[in-house]
């Protein structure tokens, strides 16, 4: 197994005791008024965050990070 | 690995067909209203390249807890004329390494534009998507897919999601490249998992693997190798995986911070961390600004060289293109939203507004550098 697969195996086992460590009692949902605020949500962000990718995909060696991917690119 | 269309399509079938009925209630949200929204984006770097982006977006919700999502950008690329004196070294190197087409006339601007079209249609716990992007030189598709559930009272959401993307590239006449047509695909797959932890924090973690086939190289682009400069060569496959974690909390004060990291790692050998930051903070009733800062560092493909000492490469592989290489970067920003409803007179249809602006400054180790600008509108539909 290379070393790539290792970093990765290694960091699902991370995310999956994060995951375990989060399990807590539920909020309910009339105490998630401030998780709602476009200060705080993950969706009020995430069209913003799908066009930095874009661009950084283009100037990086990279990708991801917001769940999803894309095609084409009008970059150098 | 070679992956079939069809097999392609079979799988992202099925993981459609999956679709459970139990609806997700974390992400459904019946009352939210009809919402337009456009922006203009600036973008130029240190190459003098520009690019200008006018986008619009909609979200229609429809009946049944479905919903429908449409986007539309049109892009202008301005990539400038080779400045240096015609005949000069500094000319006839950047001629060479150009990543754009070069036909007859250096010395003149390339200029195309790009649009792009994405809709998506979400019903209960599923959602498809179709995405395509043309521009002179390229055709994009890619048909995706999504469905989630909620565990724990709503208080943990997991999202399966996957694409299939084909690309037609039909390289523009080139003096020093002989690139003919030629495809690529990509085959996308994540998982992710978003949990409420407590009334002021939520976390985000993810898994995505990206399967690549076919032209990878920037078809201008040539390379120094044995003494002349031949065309780039990248492998026709690459396997792209990366792991990341967002965690969003809500600060005393009316403000909150957004920290985020992001592992990647591919079979190129370019393994990538990110990290990055967000601080935003209500300034008055309405009008909140943000601070940004990401870090970025990455290490270089196993076959990247400045030169090579022989045509063949590495491999049989040849790159010289900065971003395959060892790379730092830094990116700072700041960004100013205005909701109009705390500002307007009553009963006017300026209450629906929402107003933002955003400016970004990013360079890296390569002596890059890039200024950004958005500014754009969102209406709320009564």
């Amino acid at each position: 197994m290379n070393r790539g697969l290792w970093i990765f195996g290694l960091a699902a086992a991370l995310l999956a005791l994060a995951v375990g460590g989060c399990a807590t009692v539920p909020v309910k949902p009339w105490q998630r008024e401030r998780l709602v605020d476009p200060i705080v949500a993950f969706k009020a962000e995430a069209r913003e965050d799908a066009r930095k990718m874009k661009t950084f995909e283009a100037r990086e060696g990279s990708t991801g990070g917001v769940g999803g991917a894309g095609g084409g690119c009008a970059c150098k | 690995m070679q992956v079939s269309p069809r097999l392609a399509l079979t799988l992202l079938a099925v993981g459609l067909a999956s679709a459970g009925a139990a609806p997700a209630r974390a992400q459904d949200s019946p009352d939210e209203p009809q919402v337009a929204g456009t922006l203009l984006r600036w973008f130029t770097d240190s190459d003098h390249v520009t690019v200008r982006s006018l986008s619009t977006d909609w979200a229609w919700p429809l009946a049944h807890a479905s919903g429908l999502t449409f986007h539309y950008n049109n892009e202008k690329v301005m990539i400038p004329a080779v400045s240096a004196p015609p005949g000069s070294q500094e000319a006839i190197d950047a001629i060479t390494t150009a990543s754009r087409p070069i036909s007859g006339n250096a010395f003149q601007d390339f200029v195309k534009q790009r649009n792009e079209v994405e809709g998506e249609y979400a019903r209960g716990a599923g959602a498809v998507s179709y995405y395509v992007s043309s521009e002179t030189d390229y055709l994009a598709q890619q048909l995706g897919g999504r469905w989630n559930r909620d565990f724990r009272q709503q208080s943990v959401n997991l999202s399966l999601g996957s694409s299939w993307g084909w690309d037609a590239i039909a390289p523009v006449q080139d003096d020093d490249t002989r690139t003919g047509d030629a495809h690529k695909t990509t085959l996308h797959w994540n998982a992710v998992m978003t949990e409420v932890v407590s009334p002021s924090l939520l976390v985000r973690w993810g898994l995505e693997y990206n399967l690549v086939n076919g032209l990878q190289h920037n078809p201008y682009r040539n390379v120094y190798a044995g003494g002349t400069n031949v065309p780039e060569r990248h492998p026709e496959e690459r396997q792209r995986r990366d792991a990341f974690v967002r965690v969003n909390q809500a600060l005393p004060n009316r403000a909150s911070v957004k920290l985020s990291y992001r592992l990647y790692n591919d079979d190129w050998g370019v393994t990538s961390h990110e990290v990055g930051t967000r601080l935003s903070q209500y300034v008055t009733r309405g009008l909140s600004a943000r601070w940004e800062y990401r870090w970025y560092t990455q290490t270089a493909a196993d076959f990247w060289r400045s030169t090579y000492t022989g045509v063949d490469g590495v491999g049989g592989f040849l790159t010289g293109d900065y971003r395959l290489g060892p790379l730092a970067s830094h990116l700072f920003g700041a960004a100013l939203r205005a909701d109009l409803e705390a500002f307007a007179p009553t009963r006017t249809f300026v209450r629906r507004m929402t107003l933002w602006l955003d400016l970004e400054r990013y360079f890296n180790s390569n002596n890059y550098s890039a200024n950004v600008v958005e500014t754009g509108v969102d209406f709320r539909f009564p």
